[in-house]
């Protein structure tokens, strides 16, 4: 009977090819043997920069793919947040902190063929000095003169001790740019590094290649291909599929996928991804600090952690383990809901308190639902009202142009930065938080000349930040990092601010 | 045919119009102020203004729509509102995944509905005959995106047969992969599609079933599927290609729903996203380009549907 | 001398529903599901929206009938509560489709001639467009929500329904019983009230029914995309896509909600097809099953392509 047949044929033909196409899929997973010098690796990253212009454009996503690889500074940092000598092959401090002297390596060239100078150097960081819209400048402001006394070194006098001068140099503050390149900053990028920035595909994907004149010890491989992918089970997807070689931020939900994987690894990392959910301190009901208090102790964190797959550890205060000034902080304001309540009531906010909670749509919707939960659970009503980054920065982080306060009650972001303990003693902070003793020990922790004596001022300023609960610190994130057999050198931790791509090696 | 012909275009043309004006009218006169939501709430007025006056949005309304119309005749949509990129390089390029999914989508259907609404048709007093019409009725009301979804756990997750999702970097370069990226979602609208397209066959077929050459036949000796077959299949199909014309629509909406799903970087998923962004411009130039693509399958299936059709032919042409 | 018109008597209608086994099923589940929604507004087993993120993915247990999802959430309760949105979108937009429909097909037969016309070709051009085009039209200008959904399958389907009633408007005005009554002095609105109105209700109620089908299809998408209910409105679509993420460490929780959106879609559709043979057996197509041959399908010389009072299936618009 033909229609009979007819159908048994192409369902018949439908099915192999379906078989026979899923046979012949991707192959075998990442070879041994000896890395390959000219290989390309594809990196799957979440966020990606509105613009490459290091000076002007903030935002992590530049220097995560940026810094270390196509820029460098006099020094940098490793992945324990150490300093290393880089474009400075040593550097002294005078006794009194006064005085930084950086002897510079020989032979640097830029990726045009032009070789560093120390006038490179120092107009570099007169830029970031003088001009107040160059990203790193705040840091920059106890330098108050910038000079090279020889061809091979550069020093930098300050006005005033400054401990946290050193490791901002390792950041943006302390890039060396060519001061002859004429090249467009936001699409191009002319640096010392061990690569080239080859191209960029805004949306798509950014693409560095080895740099064949650098003078240090070459990268191990030929191209580096940075994959942007927002949504995280597409992420895991192209990990499996075998387009990504190397997936950071892996989603912990869905990292049981990859668990059982063949040819992938799961490597764990500490970051300094601090979850923050800010009260703006400057409102009604916010001015009371019990009703703060009470928030904060409504709160499971352990309860959060679990809702985003396990990978995050309880955070007390603002200064995570990897930053100086870091202790433990998690019993202020601990998990208590029945002493919320009493608080609250004592506040005189027994049931009655209507508060929003704002927050970018790239993070997960389960944070607002279980922060829902747990608020209702002490009588709070909670709104969540996820917007777009851009919506979110108008309402919550920028300053309104009148001087008003600004216009929300509640909100989360990651904070992802290291050593931004700055932001709590700054009273024009989003937050609003304003403390004359943590401006004091802040000040004093940047004065003292001892790295010993500064930890010490910042754990103290840290405990009375934590007391005062102008934030509640929701978790700080353990990061996974997914890699293919045979991919080596690939960092695992503080992924999402930087990545140094010098020793990555890969096989085939 | 001329006089239909010259009809059917004018009722195109008209269709064109109607829907470039009424997307126009959606997009530009009810979102408020655009240039106000772009510059943001700490934009100042006269930040606004610039806004307004780069973008075009201080002239009279009719102007407006007449050089966006100016520009579709050219073929361009535009520039996005949020990055400036021209619109139509964007669309051409999305089309390269949406074209081809919607095309096997069709062909799936095609495929799973005809030969089993007629197969249906012939047993149609038997359980089999009505055990396939129930099974269609039910696939019908399956929604596009759960049936995706069961196929991605079933195929995707635990054979782990096929893609999950996404489509490779390289797109079309290698075709292979590319298919094979294509194959869940194409069954996922075609199945869908197919139940509709099966109930359209098999009451087709059972109506071609009592016409009297297909029962004259029978009644010389041939079996009831050879007659069907032979004397009543192309009055059959010629019901379903007239049936076609409607069902691209469900493909189009298949496919944006279908895109988000599997992760296809499609034209579908860039107008859910854009939408999201309320990249107004971005999102006129889609729908108008996705509306000019059901009207335009529509046009040709009617066209060829008269053209095929003895009964419609006038004389002599 | 001449029969009356046929008169459609609501009982047998009714009647003859029931007494078919799909019809049947198909009333039990729509009164189910109206039951569900009235009771969820009251009590839920536990509350849907109450997060336990210790209590993640429970497999089906007494506590969790259908156990929990990602963040705890009983997801039994979660259905039940979205059962009454359901209800609301269908009703809701049952009622737009309507109003829009009579409109416009009141618009198109009942007014002078060149406004018939140019209602004619607008509805005609109107037919083609997709649903989801509409409501991403309008969520684009608006935003996504229910509201949007509503409206844009509401008129969507309207103009369907526009279209058929239009071509049944005319077909009944030149009944001849129609003429006689309007011979006899019988104003326009009699005429429509006594003769027209009930003539054309069956047809009417079939593609009711069609149309509050499209519109639990097209909520369901549109939720998925995310333009549909909101983050505080338990919706089956909404929970399709919250459950999409973890496809591929969970795929078979999303069996819950998706059995309940094809359940309550195949139950309309089949109610309409009841309706669609009770009312008129000259529209059937399967045998009556008591042999003999059918009367063949009246066929008119150029079908109107896809005429949806033939069609025995809805748009699909998810």
């Amino acid at each position: 009977m033909r229609p009979a047949r007819l159908l048994a044929t192409v369902t018949a033909v439908v099915a192999t090819a379906a078989l026979v196409a899923g046979c012949t899929s991707g192959g075998a997973p990442g070879g041994s043997g000896s890395p390959d010098p000219d290989a390309t690796v594809t990196v799957g990253l979440v966020l990606e920069p509105s613009d490459l212009d290091i000076r002007h454009t903030d935002g992590i996503a530049l220097d995560q793919v940026l810094i270390d690889n196509v820029y460098q500074g006099l020094v940098g940092r490793t992945q324990d947040n150490e300093i290393v000598d880089v474009l400075a092959s040593e550097h002294t401090v005078s006794d009194d902190g006064l005085t930084y002297a950086f002897t510079l390596q020989d032979g640097v060239t830029f990726h045009d063929g032009a070789a560093m100078t120390a006038a490179d150097v120092v107009w570099s960081l007169q830029q970031v000095q003088s001009d107040e819209t160059v990203a790193g400048h705040a840091d920059l402001s106890a330098v108050s003169s910038i000079s090279a006394p020889s061809d091979d070194t550069v020093v930098l006098t300050l006005s005033r001790p400054d401990s946290a001068l050193l490791f901002a140099l390792s950041g943006r503050a302390g890039l060396v740019l060519e001061q002859a390149a004429t090249n467009d900053l936001s699409t191009t990028a002319v640096g010392t590094g061990p690569f080239e920035l080859a191209s960029w595909t805004q949306g798509d994907n950014l693409q560095l290649t080895r740099a064949d004149d650098y003078w240090g010890t070459p990268a191990g491989v030929g191209t580096v291909v940075f994959r942007y992918v927002t949504d995280s089970s597409a992420a895991i997807n192209a990990t499996l599929s075998g387009d990504l070689d190397v997936q950071t931020a892996v989603d912990a939900t869905l990292s049981s996928q990859l668990e059982g994987a063949e040819g992938i690894s799961l490597e764990t990392g500490k970051t300094t991804d601090k979850y923050t959910l800010a009260f703006n301190n400057a409102v009604a009901p916010f001015t009371d600090v019990r009703v703060r208090q009470a928030l904060r102790m409504a709160i499971d964190n352990d309860a959060l952690i679990a809702a985003v797959g396990g990978s995050a550890v309880d955070q007390g205060g603002p200064v995570p383990e990897l930053d100086p000034g870091y202790t433990d902080l998690t019993s202020v304001d601990a998990y208590d809901p029945d002493a919320a309540k009493a608080l609250l009531a004592e506040a005189g906010h027994a049931d009655d308190l209507d508060l929003t909670l704002e927050y970018a749509n790239f993070y997960p919707a389960a944070i607002g639902d279980v922060l829902t939960t747990q608020l209702a659970a002490v009588g709070v009503t909670l709104t969540v009202d996820q917007v777009d980054f851009t919506t979110w920065l108008d309402d919550v982080y920028t300053a309104p142009a009148d001087g008003s306060p600004r216009d929300f009650q509640l909100s989360m972001v990651n904070h992802a930065e290291t050593h931004d303990f700055g932001n709590w003693a700054d009273p024009s902070y989003y937050w609003g938080y304003d403390s004359a003793p943590v401006q004091q020990l802040y000040a004093e922790s940047l004065a003292a000349t001892d790295p010993a004596v500064a930890d010490q001022k910042l754990a103290a300023a840290a405990e009375i930040v934590s007391e005062d609960a102008p934030a509640e610190w929701l978790y700080t994130a353990t990061t996974l990092t997914a890699v293919r057999d045979g991919v080596t050198g690939f960092p695992t931790s503080s992924t999402s601010t930087r990545l140094d791509l010098s020793e990555l090696a890969a096989t085939e | 045919m001329t006089r239909f012909l010259l009809g059917r275009l004018a009722l195109f043309a008209v269709g064109l119009v109607v829907a470039s004006v009424l997307i126009f009218a959606t997009l530009r006169l009810l979102p408020g102020d655009v240039a106000q939501s772009l510059a943001g709430t700490n934009g100042s007025p006269a930040q606004v203004d610039a806004i307004r006056a780069s973008l075009g949005l201080d002239r009279p309304v009719v102007v407006q729509y007449l050089d966006w119309l100016r520009g579709l005749v050219q073929l361009d949509l535009g520039r996005s509102l949020v990055t400036g990129t021209p619109v139509a390089e964007e669309v051409g390029e999305k089309l390269t995944v949406t074209l081809p999914l919607a095309g096997l989508s069709l062909v799936v259907g095609l495929l799973v509905g005809v030969p089993l609404g007629v197969v249906s048709a012939l047993r149609h007093r038997r359980a089999s005959g009505a055990l396939l019409g129930v099974a269609a009725q039910v696939l019908a009301a399956v929604p596009v995106v759960w049936a995706g979804m069961l196929l991605i756990a079933l195929f995707g997750v635990t054979l782990r047969l096929l893609p999950t999702q996404g489509f490779p970097v390289d797109g079309w370069d290698e075709p292979g992969r590319a298919l094979r990226s294509l194959v869940l979602p194409a069954l996922t609208i075609g199945l869908v599609e197919g139940a509709v397209l099966f109930r359209f066959t098999r009451s087709a077929a059972i109506g071609a079933l009592d016409e009297d050459y297909v029962r004259a036949a029978a009644a010389k000796g041939q079996t009831t599927t050879r007659a069907l077959v032979r004397h009543g299949l192309p009055n059959v199909l010629l019901s379903v290609v007239s049936v076609l014309g409607l069902q691209v629509a469900g493909l189009v909406v298949g496919a944006v729903v279908v895109e988000q799903l599997f992760a296809l970087p499609g034209l579908g998923r860039m107008l859910v996203s854009d939408v999201g962004r309320r990249d107004l411009t971005k999102v006129q130039g889609e729908l108008m380009t996705l509306t000019a693509l059901v009207l335009t399958v529509g046009l040709l299936v009617d066209v060829v549907h008269r053209r095929l059709d003895p009964r419609l032919r006038e004389g002599g042409e | 001398m001449r029969r009356p018109a046929p008169r459609l008597r609501r009982v047998s209608v009714v009647g003859v529903l029931l007494r078919t086994p799909r019809g049947a099923a198909a009333a039990t589940w729509l009164a189910l599901l109206l039951v569900a929604a009235a009771v969820s507004r009251a009590w839920t087993p536990l509350d849907p929206f109450t997060t336990d993120p210790y209590s993640a993915w429970l497999p089906p247990s007494a506590a969790h009938l259908l156990g929990t999802d990602s963040v705890g959430r009983d997801i039994a309760s979660y259905l039940l509560a979205a059962s009454a949105t359901t209800v609301v979108v269908a009703v809701c937009a049952g009622l737009v489709a309507v109003v829009v429909g009579l409109g416009l097909a009141a618009l198109g037969s009942l007014t002078a001639r060149w406004v018939r016309d140019g209602v004619a070709v607008l509805i005609d051009v109107l037919v083609a467009f997709p649903t989801i085009l509409v409501a991403m039209a309008l969520a684009a200008a608006f935003g996504g929500s229910l509201t949007v959904v509503v409206v844009a399958t509401g008129v969507g389907y309207g103009v369907t329904i526009a279209r058929v009633s239009r071509s049944e408007i005319r077909r009944v005005v030149r009944e001849d019983y129609v003429t006689a009554a309007r011979a006899s002095g019988a104003g326009t609105a009699a005429v429509l009230r006594r003769h027209v109105l009930p003539n054309i209700a069956p047809v009417f109620v079939v593609q009711l029914s069609l149309a509050m089908a499209t519109s639990i299809l097209a909520e369901a998408g549109l939720s998925f995309l995310g333009y549909g209910a909101s983050a505080e409105t338990a919706s089956w679509g909404r929970l399709l896509s919250d459950l999409q993420k973890f496809l591929g460490v969970h795929p078979w929780t999303v069996l819950g909600p998706g059995l309940a959106i094809t359940l309550t879609v195949l139950a309309l559709n089949l109610l309409g097809d009841a309706v669609r043979d009770a009312a008129d057996p000259r529209l059937r197509t399967r045998s009556p099953g008591r042999g003999g041959t059918l009367p063949p399908e009246p066929r008119a010389p150029g079908p109107s392509p896809a005429d949806p009072a033939r069609s025995p299936a809805p748009e699909v618009t998810s």
